[in-house]
């Protein structure tokens, strides 16, 4: 087992936001979380990437304990998070930004570059571009190769395709099939037809419990089986 | 054209070398060592302000530091003024060292008025308990050790020096900004939560930058010791920290011209102004509004845009 989540509650405040979640992730495998705004996605995600702490419960990384390690630690031991609001560097360059992420991994960064346009061509020519003036679908993918540098095994990915065109979403959906036989996957995703395309496994969260975990591909493909449990 | 310079290391140094010898040639050798250290200070203030965005209202502590550290090395270890020089340097360095890891983890107002109260402490402390040592209020003279044409007596060795000093911090300063330090630097003022998740150690870096910061700004400090022949409570004054914040606002934060610029420009009015205006300083009151309001980016974005 890459990743275990066992047991966890956190708290804002006084308030309860995740309820005793529970949840595991095999080697290779891609798992998308689904549930309503506000049900504890990110909340558990960012728990998981060291951002929060938790009350309660126990997070294992590779059979190692990671809860309570600080963002930077997770992130070298081979877990790396894409946040949701797209915020790339903006002041830096394309190439900067791949700099960036390059160095605390001791990745060259032709390497890093390479793995950059391997997943998307049309990069090369932004290279030298202030990742500022790119469009939203070209931020989540400087962002998802950032996120490749330096050879993770796990990627915690939050909301990738929202606000996006259609037809980013399908380059996006693209991209993360093609990095899938490398590393290992959880996606926090709201739109079911992106989910079907993606997912091994499913976890519907709601009001900050897991919910519903999916495992049956033939389920998994069809939304309209699973969404009135949103 | 700015931006074309400041690509090129060589060029910088040769551009800021030749407006300092121009500037000093044509005025006054002995003024333009004011200059030239106070654009050290602008410089090491800089590494904190325009790097990582982090406004100190009490630099002057790490400017009074490396001052006293280069006097009280003259009178009680030896009287060289090398010595005194690297003095200075580890004096300021020692209190980015012993302050850096409290003060990095604050942000916007608690950053600044955190290092004015240690700027009033350190003021106090040199003003009334260590009194005997500091010469309190009255300070403390300073004879140094001359070597041949090595005399820091002679105004025109100390101008050559000190310029060749200048170079060294633009040089380094240089250096530290650019990739790949230069990059983490402005993608932390950006975003530092975001840097962490890349697997960077913000802390870590953040304290390293301030005690440069510091050890460049007790460097203007200890060659103003050696340029005065002297050190008192004047130079740990923190009602004194505007200058530098002033300097490095009306250049332009964040660029190694915009700092030099800034530290030509300030000294320039503080100079040469009060010849012609009494209340001299009311004039820096509404030229820094005037920045605030329409030269956010101060003299380096006007001529860089132009």
């Amino acid at each position: 087992m890459l990743l275990s989540v066992e047991n966890l509650d956190v708290h804002y405040g006084s308030a309860q936001v995740l309820h005793n979640v529970s949840l595991h992730l095999n080697p290779g495998e891609l798992v998308c979380i689904v549930g309503r705004n506000g049900a504890g996605k990110t909340t558990l995600l960012k728990t998981i990437g060291g951002f929060h702490a938790p009350s309660r419960g126990k997070v294992s990384f590779k059979g190692q304990d990671i809860l309570g390690l600080p963002p930077e630690k997770v992130a070298l031991k081979g877990l790396k998070y894409v946040f949701q609001d797209k915020r790339v560097f903006g002041e830096l360059s394309v190439r900067d930004n791949m700099e960036l992420a390059a160095f605390p991994t001791k990745e060259p960064l032709s390497e890093a570059v390479a793995k950059l346009v391997a997943i998307h061509p049309k990069m090369e020519k932004l290279l030298g571009s202030k990742a500022k003036g790119l469009s939203g679908g070209e931020r989540q993918i400087l962002l998802i190769g950032r996120a490749l540098v330096g050879a993770p095994e796990l990627l915690l990915i939050d909301e990738p395709t929202e606000g996006l065109a259609a037809i980013i979403i399908g380059q996006i959906v693209q991209i993360l099939l093609s990095v899938k036989s490398k590393l290992s996957m959880i996606v926090v995703e709201q739109n079911l037809s992106t989910v079907a395309r993606l997912a091994d496994r499913i976890y519907i969260m709601k009001e900050g419990a897991i919910h519903r975990e999916i495992t049956d591909p033939e389920i998994i493909r069809q939304p309209s089986l699973y969404e009135n449990d949103l | 054209m700015l931006k074309r310079i400041e690509q090129s290391p060589p060029l910088t140094l040769l551009v800021v070398a030749a407006a300092f010898f121009v500037y000093g040639y044509s005025t006054s050798l002995f003024k333009i060592t004011d200059f030239i250290i106070f654009t050290i200070f602008v410089l090491g203030f800089d590494m904190a302000y325009g790097q990582m965005g982090k406004l100190s209202f009490g630099h002057m502590l790490y400017y009074g530091a490396g001052s006293y550290g280069a006097g009280l090395c003259a009178i009680h270890v030896y009287p060289d003024p090398f010595l005194a020089i690297l003095a200075g340097m580890i004096f300021g360095a020692a209190l980015g060292l012993i302050l850096g890891p409290v003060l990095v983890k604050l942000k916007g107002a608690a950053f600044a008025l955190s290092n004015l109260a240690f700027n009033q402490l350190g003021y106090f402390l040199v003003l009334v308990p260590f009194a005997p040592v500091t010469g309190g209020e009255d300070g403390i003279s300073l004879s140094f050790n001359s070597y041949g044409f090595i005399d820091f007596s002679d105004f025109n060795f100390r101008f050559y020096f000190y310029l060749a000093c200048l170079l060294g911090v633009v040089f380094l300063y240089q250096r530290f900004t650019r990739a790949p330090y230069g990059i983490f630097l402005r993608a932390t003022k950006e975003n530092e939560i975001r840097v962490r998740f890349l697997g960077y150690n913000t802390q870590v870096f953040k304290v390293v930058t301030f005690v440069i910061s510091t050890t460049l700004s007790g460097l203007a400090g200890a060659l103003n010791a050696l340029n005065l022949q002297f050190t008192n409570t004047s130079l740990i004054d923190p009602t004194r920290s505007v200058e530098v914040i002033f300097a490095a606002l009306m250049g332009g934060a964040g660029n190694v011209l915009g700092a030099v610029m800034g530290g030509m420009a300030f000294m320039t009015i503080r100079q040469y102004l009060a010849d012609y205006l009494v209340r001299w300083e009311m004039f820096l009151g509404i030229a820094l509004l005037f920045i605030a309001f329409k030269l956010r980016k101060g003299l380096y974005g006007v001529l860089a845009k132009g």
